[in-house]
Parts: structure tokens; sequence; C-alpha cells
């Protein structure tokens, strides 16, 4: 199937920008991996399952009903793990439509082309490397939103809330409201970053007073709040029986007993496709780390590749969906869709509105910097990429051999070549390199391969069977 | 009220972990490692096997990294199981009536 523009991720900058441009006329198509459409801040329950609406619930139902309505052709639980076209073509070739590579929420392997492409891709979360952070019973900030806000499961009857940001104290107060214990909530935040971080809230009241209300929530219940802390350890057997906390400068160690532990250390943009698509990037910590370069209406330096929302640096849900606004416009400018007058018309109200929104969100997305801190601690025994098994002291070893960056990393030790793809050991691996190698733009990032998600390899192979291989014919003697 | 609704009230009230006040789908069965579990149709396998109290889903590779929910929207990898005998991320697939799960 063939589209003006496809939109890659079902958030709430990937809606918007959909939602926009179809009701311009473009013939857009939309793909996300979930069931139905809302991203991870705006995800909604399975089919059948009613949980009462909050304020996140009723600006998510508002952005899918838009869509709904848009004519945008919506395809969830499909998974994308190609993405060719555009300037991946043989060199000397003129640019082609983009494609994208899915497998149906069927089973079934598809493909769309389009004119333009505008990824909305999200962030994943990042948990820098400790003692313990295999044992079940630890799960991320983000999991647990999920499992409060759409699955409708506690993640344990006494819960330990730890690691950066404002997530800290949604999940602290969702987690008590849903009748979990919190044993403790542990910040690495003092509380004077968290007085710096005000002025910037004040321009979003209605954030700054759900935030306060979360932290209300928590100090009624009497849950201790342990700024300046971070988790020394996860501790049990089989599985989470304890937490070792300990204050930032090494003192005041005190064990936690709990059945879960929810951590996060910030979020990371996800930006596979556009490093995929050899895009320009720059590294930018304070918006979650390498990014791809855009100009003020989100595009990339590839032409007609466009990137909005957290995937192309961490903004927050209120500001995503003016960024895919502008994306979509942008979109639909470039093709030849949208006049230079209505163009600028049409831009000016979700320009304004995302300057507005990102004010608040460069202030949390601060707040979940990566700490470089948190990884000189880690110690050379803690395994780093859960699915090879590679510890610090393997990465540390390979830098001694002589690995000068991520790639050579990567090949010396298979950190980050598991399934997940460094997804989740990419930030303490990239950070460990980079203390060595002097900075995150030395140390670079893993090249981006496909399949950007594990698929069977028959939906790679179609029908192409053992006898279509083709076999040339012998040489004469 | 009626009878379905009354006894997902009372599923909820059963079961410590699945947070009261939501409406769910009538729970339905399922195996985990032969042993027969029930949880609400939709849920995912993940949040079935957690509110079911099984957190360890399996040994995975060697013994210090065991098979374990952790980032519940399909990024991480961590929580393989095999659903009818195919690997699949459990926090991605929905609880259907007979499914046959075990550990990866």
């Amino acid at each position: 199937m063939s589209f003006d523009i496809a939109v890659l991720g079902a958030g709430p900058a990937g809606m918007a920008a959909a939602t926009q441009a179809a009701q311009r006329g473009a013939r857009v198509v939309l793909l996300e991996e979930s069931p139905a459409p809302g991203g991870q801040v705006y995800r909604s329950p399975p089919t059948g399952f009613v949980i009462p609406a909050d304020a996140d619930s009723r600006e998510g139902d508002a952005l899918r009903a838009a869509l709904m309505q848009s004519g945008a052709e919506v395809r969830t639980g499909c998974r994308v793990w190609g993405v060719g076209g555009g300037p991946l073509v043989p060199q000397g070739e003129a640019s082609t439509p983009f494609r994208l590579d899915a497998l149906g929420a069927d089973g079934v392997p598809f493909d769309v082309t389009a004119r333009a492409l505008v990824l909305c891709t999200g962030t994943h979360e990042r948990i820098i490397a400790f003692p313990g952070w295999t044992l079940p019973g630890v799960l991320g900030l983000a999991a647990a939103t999920i499992l409060l806000k759409a699955q409708g499961v506690l993640p344990g009857q006494r819960v330990v809330v730890a690691g950066a940001g404002p997530l800290l104290f949604a999940v602290g107060a969702k987690l008590l409201k849903a009748g979990a214990e919190v044993a403790a909530v542990v910040d690495l935040a003092t509380r004077g970053e968290w007085l710096r971080a005000l002025p910037a809230l004040a321009a979003r009241p209605d954030l700054l007073a759900r935030g306060a209300a979360w932290r209300a929530a928590l100090t009624l219940a009497g849950v201790p709040v342990l700024n300046g802390h971070r988790v020394l350890a996860a501790e049990g057997e089989a599985v989470l029986r304890a937490v070792r906390v300990v204050r930032l400068d090494g003192t005041d160690a005190q064990a936690i007993e709990a059945d879960a532990l929810c951590i996060g250390h910030g979020l990371v943009p996800a930006t596979e496709a556009t490093r995929a698509f050899r895009a320009a990037h720059r590294y930018a910590a304070e918006e979650g780390g390498w990014v791809p370069v855009l100009d003020g209406d989100r595009r990339t330096s590839i032409d007609l590749l466009y990137a909005a929302g957290d995937g192309s640096g961490v903004r927050g849900a209120a500001a995503a969906p003016a960024s895919g606004r502008l994306a979509a416009l942008a979109a639909l400018h470039d093709l030849g869709m949208l006049d230079a007058t209505a163009h600028n018309a049409a831009r000016a109200i979700p320009a304004r509105e995302f300057t507005r929104a990102a004010r608040v969100g460069s202030a949390m997305a601060r707040m979940m910097a990566l700490r470089p801190a948190l990884v000189t601690v880690v110690a050379p025994e803690t395994i780093i990429c859960r699915c090879e098994g590679t510890t610090r002291a393997q990465i540390d070893a390979a830098l001694d051999d002589g690995a000068t960056d991520m790639n050579q990393v990567k090949q010396y030790t298979r950190c980050g070549m598991g399934p997940c793809q460094g997804r989740l050991c990419g930030e303490t691996a990239a950070e460990i390199v980079a203390a060595r190698v002097g900075g995150r733009e030395k140390a670079g990032f893993a090249t981006g391969r496909l399949p950007l998600r594990p698929v069977p390899m028959e939906a790679l192979l179609g029908d192409f069977d053992y006898a279509d291989i083709p076999v040339p014919a012998p040489a004469p003697i | 009220m009626d009878a379905a609704r009354q006894r997902d009230m009372l599923i909820g009230v059963a079961n410590p972990l699945r947070i009261a006040g939501i409406s769910r789908p009538a729970e339905v069965p399922f195996t985990f490692n032969g042993k027969i579990l029930h949880a609400p149709s939709g849920e995912a396998v993940a949040s079935a096997l957690l509110a079911a109290g099984i957190r360890r889903l399996g040994e995975g590779p060697d013994p210090t990294r065991p098979r374990a929910a952790l980032c519940m929207m399909g990024v991480c990898q961590q929580c393989l199981v095999r659903v009818d005998g195919r690997l699949a991320q459990s926090c991605l697939v929905p609880v259907r009536t007979g499914l046959v799960v075990t550990s990866a």
C-alpha cells in the first residue's frame, strides 16, 4: 500500500501528526506496536477493561477520538522491523519512497510505502545497572505505570520506588491510590534540585498542580521520601526481598524490605530508525541522550524524514502533540500539499504550544538526565548487558585491549548484541566507554541495524524456500 | 448488578495484586508450566503471572539472569516465555482461553 505520509508510533506525537495530516487531505497510515493507540503515557487498557478515568486517560481519549475521525489508516498490534527506501538506495541512485516492513497483528508480514515518514517512536527507560537488578521483582518505573494504568495489577504489595524525575512521584502516588504500601521513595535528586526546577513549571500550572498533589499524597500517607539517595543493591534469593539504599555520599546505608522495586533513571529517545537512515544526530544529555538534528519544523537531515515527540528529544507528553502537528504540517508543505502561506499560518499555534509545554518538559528532562556518578560506582562483577551476560569487568577489559567506541565494545564483548539490541545496557555501557575515551560524542553509538525488533525468521523469508535459492550452473570442467 | 460483574468484583477482592474498582472481562483458564491459572481475558500474560504470584518466569541463560518482567512494553526481552511452543514476550501477549505458557 502506498501513502503520502507514514507515521511510526501512535503515542501523543504520532496520533496528533497522523490526525493533522489526514485532516488536511493526505493519505496517511499510522503504525503502532501496541494493541491500541495511546503510547505509554496515554496507554489504553485492553478491550473489556474499564479503569476509572483520570487526567491522563481523558487527554489520551481526546487524541484517540480525533485520530479515529481523521481518516488516517491506523494499524495497531504490528511490529515494524524494517525501514528502508528514502536515502537507503544504491549509491548514485535517486531516493525512493520510504518503506516500512512489519509483522501484522494477525502474524502476517506486510509493508507500506510513503513519500514522507514521520518518526514518533517515543522513549525507553534508562536503568543504570546495579547489583541484583536481574532479580525478579525489580521493574522499571515506566513498567509500573503500565501495570497500574493499563493492566490494573500492582507490581507488589510493598514497593520501593527509586530513581529520578517526576515519574517517581507519579508512580508512588498511583501505587498508594491503588492500594499498595509504598515502603520508600528513593530520589537521586536533592530537595534543592527540585526547588530550582520549580520556576519552569510555572509555565504549565496544571502540571505543577498534578505534581504537588502526588507529593502531598505521599506525605499524607507517611511515606519516607529519601532525597539524594540511590539504590545500592537489590537483595533476595530467587526473588526480591529487600532493597539496600544509601545516601549519595555513601553514608546511612539501610535495607528496606519490599517485594517490588520500581526503578528508573530517566528516559532515552528511541532513535533506532533515524540511526538506520543515517540521519545526523547530536548528543544532548538534557534531552535524554542522542537525538536527531532537527529544524524548528521537525525536519531531520534526511529529505522528507521527520521526528517528533520524546523520541526526538525528551520534552514530555504535554509537548508531544504540538511537535507531531509541526512535523505533519512540514511534511504536507514539503510534499507540495500545503502552500507556504497556509503552512506559516497553520504552524503558528502548535509552535507556540510546543515552546510553552517544552519549557516544563525540559526542566523535567533535566531532572531525568543521566548522572555519570551513578555509572562510576558500578562494580566490576555487575552484569551490564542482561541479554549476553556482559559484566562491567569485561567492558573495561575490552577498553584496556584497545576498543575506542561503542561499536568496538560491542564487537569485543557482545554487549548490546542480544535481542534487546542494546536498549537496556546501552546507556550504562556508553557511559563506561565515554569515561575512558573522553565523552559520549567520542564513544558514539552502536550502528542502527535491522531488524529493529526481533521477528520470526519466517516473517523475513516469506514464501522464499530452500528450493528458491539460486544455484549457478556449474562451470564446465 | 449482573452476575459477570459480581464475579469480577469477587475476583478483585480475592487477589491482592489486582487493583479494586476496575471492571474486567471474565477470567479464562490458561496454563503455566502445566499449572492451571485463571486471568481476565486480554490481560498481558506477564501481568497474569505476576498477579498469580509468579515473578520468576524461568531460569534463563544462567542463574544470574532469570526471566522476569522488567519493562512491560516489549523493549527489554527479559520476560521471554514460550506461548503455545513459540518464543514470545509475555508482556505483549494477551491471555486467551487455553494458552499453553512454559518457561523459555
